[in-house]
Formats: structure tokens, sequence, C-alpha cells
């Protein structure tokens, strides 16, 4: 279809009546070519660019770990924590804040609040000693109860860190160190406080922040220049605790030659293989060699391991007439007898009198809702922890 | 065409808009067209002389795409890749006001082809320096390509010769490659949904269809659907052309792999014509329930396995292999009560040798689970399990009967 359009749009020197000598033109391209439209959105672009070079990442410049603004006005408005508080006035009305033991609160970006003023923000040094104090003084600490508070307190603190951190776009040394205690942390966490009821502690949460700064820490790994010494360490543990995701494994299978045969990978690979064959048997015995926060990362996945192990023998021993002895099973499953016999009545595994099991495979049911308590049947992660103390195990001197 | 004039180069594209010739008019916005090479083109300023003959926004889109062929021509990909962003936000304004018409799409197929090039083109310039996170640039574009694709699904006015849809496939296959390339699969379904549901998923051009049905078949591989997966890149392998060797054995890479698992071998011919030699010994191990071998051939051809991304899936060959071997051994023994320490003695030749008797049940009571619950399977098996237990001692029997291959 062939449509006629409108006159052609008259040039402008037509418009403006005037010579249409070769001069005039260039002369009005000139003036033109710093008003183009394509060329005045450049130049928006460069200024910017510019000033993103000059001023626009913000350093902090706050030496403490709270701002004294914020201190003064969380002291005005009776929002200090009980941690923060100076020894002594916590019974008052109007308790006063320790700006030796006050940390930054985690706040939400909110439009229009401004949360580059740099005397606001900790420099990476600051946010380092931050973090050791939140680990030494507050999560190691023998003193402070209940550890549920203890870790709300810790994690919304290291939340505040990391906010400074992206605000800063800090990198390097500082960034990884302050990113790896955060994933022990966050892994030892979500070991000890399993079990515990959902308005103390959210796995979800948990996770979900466990996985945002694991990512930045690989990322972390990927792009800066070596040497990372504790680069195996972290690559083995994002693999334990995602065991069988295909992303994860094709990630540890994308590393170096000599990373995937340095020993901790090996292991984490050799287990989530396993994992992925249905080999309960083999996965449990290879568990047995892990360390204690390597079993941390692993431990969610024991229930599904275990789950497997009783589902595949109600098929593979279906029979009436089998009987299956219940302290070997309790030994593939390393459980003792008794909870071996939980397990398996919470899975509609019957236990005969003989401490023998019949395995059905109508009979095998994924137990209620609220039924299983992983937290019964941690021991193998448990035995693993022995005299370490919590403030080693997140600094990762074991 | 590498001669032209900036002024005659203008009136072909005013023609060819004028006209409504789509294809002309995509050649001259595409990159592998000669006109990017004339240096009468590569202006760094052609804003004026493009407003001067061209309405808005058709003015823009050429003023940048002129602008992109001088930032090409200085091997700057960054700045190509920025250029092309606005070519492509200029043309979706022009295609959005074609109303009921569509002569305009090889034109979207020829910009957006190039967005994806100068992404990919710009992170590896970046990577080079050490600046930019990767896949940044390809999910920019990755949305852009995604607005288009949504201005040509909501085409629901037109009749179906000038309808906007015909666009949808190629815009899919564009995206598919990005989301494979930054490793986001799960962008794809809405895709897949859309095409699914749409009346015209059979008549677009075989070309397409093909590409359509390569990243469709390895995405239901990924999601570990091999019956599905084996389906789609069947189409693509038999339907793509027999001149591009090339792009056939790209589909059998992926092929092969789902075919074993589902049991079927191909024969040396077929790998030796599209030299897929790695597959030659995985192949052999698996058939004949070779577990040494097939550890040994996975990892000697480990790099070409992992950059191709099946190397997890070959791993799950290993639970067929361990199938094969016991049917030997149980072949071997000719008895319907099978001792659990022959099959731990075949695992034992096989250089397994931290495998225990309690692994060998454990493996057993899997593929016997795997057959009654039909997993991985799609032949007809028959298994008969009697297991005998004695408290005391640790010896156990299974009997297994006729086990197909």
């Amino acid at each position: 279809m062939n449509r006629r359009r409108a006159p052609r749009r008259i040039s402008l020197s037509q418009r403006r009546d005037a010579p249409a000598g070769g001069e005039w033109r260039q002369r009005k391209e000139e003036r033109w070519r710093g008003q183009g439209k394509a060329q005045a959105r450049e130049v928006e672009e460069d200024e910017s660019c510019e000033q993103h070079g000059k001023e626009a990442v913000p350093r902090g410049t706050c030496q403490t770990m709270c701002p004294a603004r914020e201190l003064q006005d969380r002291e005005v408005q009776n929002r200090l924590h009980r941690f923060e508080m100076l020894a002594g006035t916590e019974r008052v009305r109007r308790p006063r804040g320790d700006p030796l033991r006050a940390v930054k609160e985690y706040t939400r970006p909110a439009a229009g609040k401004d949360s580059t003023n740099p005397t606001d923000l900790r420099p990476p040094a600051v946010l380092l000693k931050t973090v050791c104090y939140l680990i030494d003084d507050i999560a190691a600490s023998p003193h402070l109860h209940p550890w549920t508070e203890v870790y709300s307190f810790v994690f919304d603190r290291l939340r505040g860190v990391k906010q400074d951190m992206i605000i800063q776009r800090v990198s390097g040394l500082n960034c990884m160190a302050i990113l790896e205690r955060t994933v022990r942390f966050l892994i030892y966490a979500s070991y000890r406080l399993c079990g515990e009821p959902l308005w103390l502690y959210d796995p979800r949460i948990n996770d979900t922040h466990l996985q945002e700064s694991l990512s930045w820490l690989l990322d972390c790994y990927a792009t800066e220049t070596g040497p990372h010494p504790n680069q195996e360490e972290f690559q083995a543990l994002g693999l334990l605790y995602n065991l069988g995701s295909a992303r994860a494994t094709q990630h540890i299978m994308e590393l170096s030659g000599r990373l995937r045969t340095s020993p901790a990978i090996t292991l984490a690979l050799s287990i989530n293989r396993a994992f992925l064959e249905r080999n309960p048997v083999r996965m449990l015995r290879l568990a047995r060699r892990l360390n204690f926060i390597q079993g941390c990362a692993l431990h969610r996945h024991l229930v599904t391991c275990r789950r497997d192990l009783l589902l595949i023998y109600s098929h593979g021993y279906c029979s009436r007439n089998c009987r299956f002895p219940l302290d070997r099973l309790a030994q593939l499953l390393s459980l003792d007898t008794s909870l071996a016999a939980q397990l398996c009545q919470a899975y509609g595994v019957d236990v005969n009198q003989g401490n023998q099991l019949v395995f059905s495979k109508a009979a095998f049911t994924e137990p209620g809702k609220g039924k299983l308590h992983c937290k019964m049947y941690h021991n193998i992660v448990a035995e693993k922890q022995r005299e370490l103390s919590v403030g080693n195990i997140i600094h990762g001197c074991v | 065409m590498a001669h032209i004039t900036i002024n005659q180069y203008l009136q072909q594209v005013y023609d060819a808009i004028d006209n409504h010739d789509g294809s002309f008019c995509a050649e001259l916005l595409s990159f592998k067209h000669p006109h990017v090479a004339n240096p009468r083109l590569q202006l760094a300023s052609p804003e004026e002389k493009c407003q001067q003959l061209l309405e808005p926004p058709y003015d823009e889109m050429v003023a940048a795409h002129l602008r992109c062929t001088y930032a090409v021509s200085n091997h700057d990909f960054v700045e190509a890749y920025k250029f092309q962003t606005l070519v492509v936000q200029a043309f979706l304004r022009a295609f959005q006001s074609h109303k009921e018409e569509n002569w305009a799409l090889p034109v979207m197929f020829s910009v957006t082809l190039d967005l994806r090039i100068f992404a990919n083109s710009a992170e590896q310039q970046l990577q080079k320096k050490g600046k930019g996170q990767p896949g940044e640039m390809l999910e920019k574009a990755a949305e852009q390509l995604m607005s288009c694709f949504r201005v040509c699904a909501s085409d629901n006015r037109a009749g179906i010769e000038d309808s906007k849809k015909w666009g949808m496939m190629f815009l899919s296959n564009q995206l598919f490659k990005i989301y494979f390339k930054i490793n986001k699969l799960h962008l794809c379904k809405p895709l897949i949904r859309a095409i699914d549901s749409s009346n015209l998923k059979n008549d677009y051009s075989p070309a397409q269809k093909v590409t359509y049905k390569y990243y469709v078949g390895r995405k239901a591989m990924f999601d570990s659907d091999f019956k599905p997966a084996e389906e789609f890149l069947s189409y693509a392998f038999h339907h793509c052309h027999g001149s591009s060797q090339k792009n056939k054995r790209m589909i059998l890479i992926y092929l092969l792999p789902v075919k074993m698992l589902l049991g079927h071998m191909p024969t040396h011919q077929l790998l030796r014509k599209y030299d897929l030699m790695q597959f030659a010994d995985v192949t052999k191990s698996v058939s004949e329930g070779n577990l040494l071998l097939l550890n040994e051939a996975l990892s000697k051809h480990e790099t070409f396995f992992i950059r191709c991304g099946i190397f997890l899936i070959l791993e799950k060959l290993k639970i067929i292999t361990y199938r094969n071997l016991f049917k030997k051994v149980y072949l071997l023994l000719r008895t319907h009560q099978l001792p659990l320490d022959a099959f731990l003695v075949s695992l034992k030749m096989m250089q397994l040798d931290d495998v225990d008797i309690d692994e060998v049940q454990c493996i057993l009571a899997n593929l016997i689970y795997m057959v009654s619950t039909h997993t991985h399977t799609h032949t007809h098996t028959h298994t008969h399990t009697h297991t005998h237990t004695h408290t005391h001692t640790h010896t156990h029997t299974a009997l297994l009967s006729h086990l197909t291959a």
C-alpha cells in the first residue's frame, strides 16, 4: 500500500529565507552540532559521568561504630537496643547509649532521604572493626541470652554494615573479609537456630541474606585479583549449602582446575554427586568427613537425604517377608537406635517388636507439617563442634 | 553502496520508508550491509541532516544508526551499543504507530540482531579492561527485546497477514540466546508460553522453528524433562538444513546425551560424521556397563563437556551403567537369587574401591525405586525382589529378573 505522506518538512534554511550559501550552512551546522538531540543527551551523560568520577561515590568519615548523630537521636527517642546501653542505665526511664557498644542500625532506603552524608558512613576499616566487635563481643559472648536475640541484633547490624559497603562501593580485601564473616555467621545461625519458632528466627529471611552475601563474595573472588586464601573454603560452603542445585554445580564445574581439585571442593562435589544420584548411604558416609561449619551448611539437606533412604528402601525392600534390622539402618543414618526408630515412625515405616523394620512402598508417607523436628537429628553436625568457640568458627580460625 | 553520499543514502532510506519496503529499509540499517563501511556516512553528528530529510522518529533512528557506524569504525563497541539502543528505541516508537501493518518487521529483525551482537562485543571489550559486570549489557539488551516482543504479542487487531505477531518467534530466539548466555533460563518460560498459545506457532519459517526447538529442547534438558527434550532436539536436528554441518553438530551435542539417557546409543558413523568422537568412549562404557571406562571418558573430555554444559547430564548416565553392569552379573550367574557380594565384586573390578555392601544395597534399592516409579526409563522393565534378611549375619540376597536395556 502506497500512502502519500504529508509534504516533506521544509529545511530550516529555506524557512529562514537565508541564502543557500555553503558558508552560512557551515556556520549553522556548527551551531547545531552542539544542539542536536542525541548530542545533547550525550553531553548530559558526560557531565554526570564526570560528577560520578569526582563526587558521586560517597566516602565515609565516621570513625565510630555508630554515627554520633544517630546515637543521640536514638537515645532521645528511647530506641536503643539493650546491648547498646551504658551499663547501669538500663532500667532508667531514658537509658544512655554507650558509644563503645552502639552500632549503626539498618534503615530502609527511602525517597528523599539522604543516605550519602559522609559523617554517617563508616569507612571500610571501621566496618571491619565493627564486624569483629559484633562477632567477638555479641555473637560469641557467653553472657548474652537468649541467642535468638543476639542473632537478631547481629543480623540487623550486619545488614547496616552491608548497606554502608554498597553506598560506598566498597571492594577489595576489607569487603571480602567482611562478607566471609557474614556468610559464616549466617551459616552457623541456620544450624544453631534450626527449629526455633518463626517469630524469633525465620529461616527464609536468613537464607535470602546468606545467598546475597555469598553471591557477592563469589563475584569478588571472580573479579578481584588474588590471591584469595579462603576461596576454596567458600566455594565448597556455597555448594554444600545449595546442594543439588544445577546452577551451583555448574558454577563449581567452571572454576579453575586447581580449585576444583582442592580437598574441600572435591569432597563437596562428591557429596553433591551422591545426593544427585540418590545414594544416601554414600552421602551420609562422606558427610562424616566434613568439619563443623561445613556440616552447618549441609545440615538442612540431611532431612532430604534421610527421607530418600527410607523412600528407596521402602521400594527396594518392599516385601511382606522381608525384615531389615533397625540397628543396621541406624548405623546407615548416623543416628542412635531410638532416634532411628522415631524417624521411621514419622515416615510410616513400621518397626516391629524385635526391632526389625518392615518396609512397604504403600506405607511410606511424608510426615505431617510440624511432625518432623530436624533439630532432634542434629547429632551428626553437633558432634563436630567439640571445643570450637563461636568466635573462632565465625572468624574462620579453626 | 560503499561510495554514496549522505544525501543519497538518506534519500534511499526515505524512499524505503515511504514505499513500506521493509526489506530494503532493513538492509540500510543493518551492519551486514556494505554501507556501514562507507566513510561518507560515518558522521560524528548527523542529526541535522537526518532531521532535514526524515520525519521523527525515523530521523533519530537513522542518526543514531550513523553515529553507530562511526563508533564501529573506531572499534568502540561500548559506544556502538549505546547508539544501537537508541536505534531500537526510536524504531519501536515508529513500529507502535504502524496500526494494522507489519511491513517494518524486517527492520526490527535487523536492528535487534545488531543490538544483541553489539552487547556481546561491548561486554567483551569491558571485560578486557576489567570493568563492568558480566551479563549487565546483555540483560539490558534483553529488556529492549522484551519491549519489542510485547508490542508484537499484543497485536490483536490486525488480520493474520498484517499482524506483528509474525515477529514473535525471531525475538524469542534472540532472547533465548541471551538468557542462555547469562544463565537465566527461567526467563525463557513466559516466551515459550506465549508462543505455545499462539495460533501461528507452526507457520513460522523453517529456520526460525529449528532455532526455536533447539533452545526449547535445551531448556527441557536443563529441567530434566528428557522425553520432551528428545522430541524438540530431534525435530531441530532433522529439520536443520543439511548444508549447515556446524548447526547440526551443535544440536547433536545436546541430543546425544538425552538419547543416551533414554537408552539409545549413537553409532560410530554418526559420531565420526559430525566430529563428535568425544562421545565414543562414553557410549561404549554405558552399553558395556563399564564404570571405569565411563569415569575415564568423562574426565578425559571434561573441559569440552563442561564448556557445552552437558557434563552434569552425562554423569546421570552412571545409573544406567550400574544397571547394565548388574545385568551382566545376573546373566553370568544365571540364577534367580543373586548374592550381593557378586555385585560388590563387579564394582571392585571397576576400581570403585570405597564401595561396600551397604552401598550396593542402596544402589540396587535405588534402581528398583526408579523402575517402580518410572523415573528415567521409558521401556518396560520387570523386577521382582525378594529380600531375606538375617539379623545376625550380614549377607543379604536380592533377586532381579529380566532387566531389559
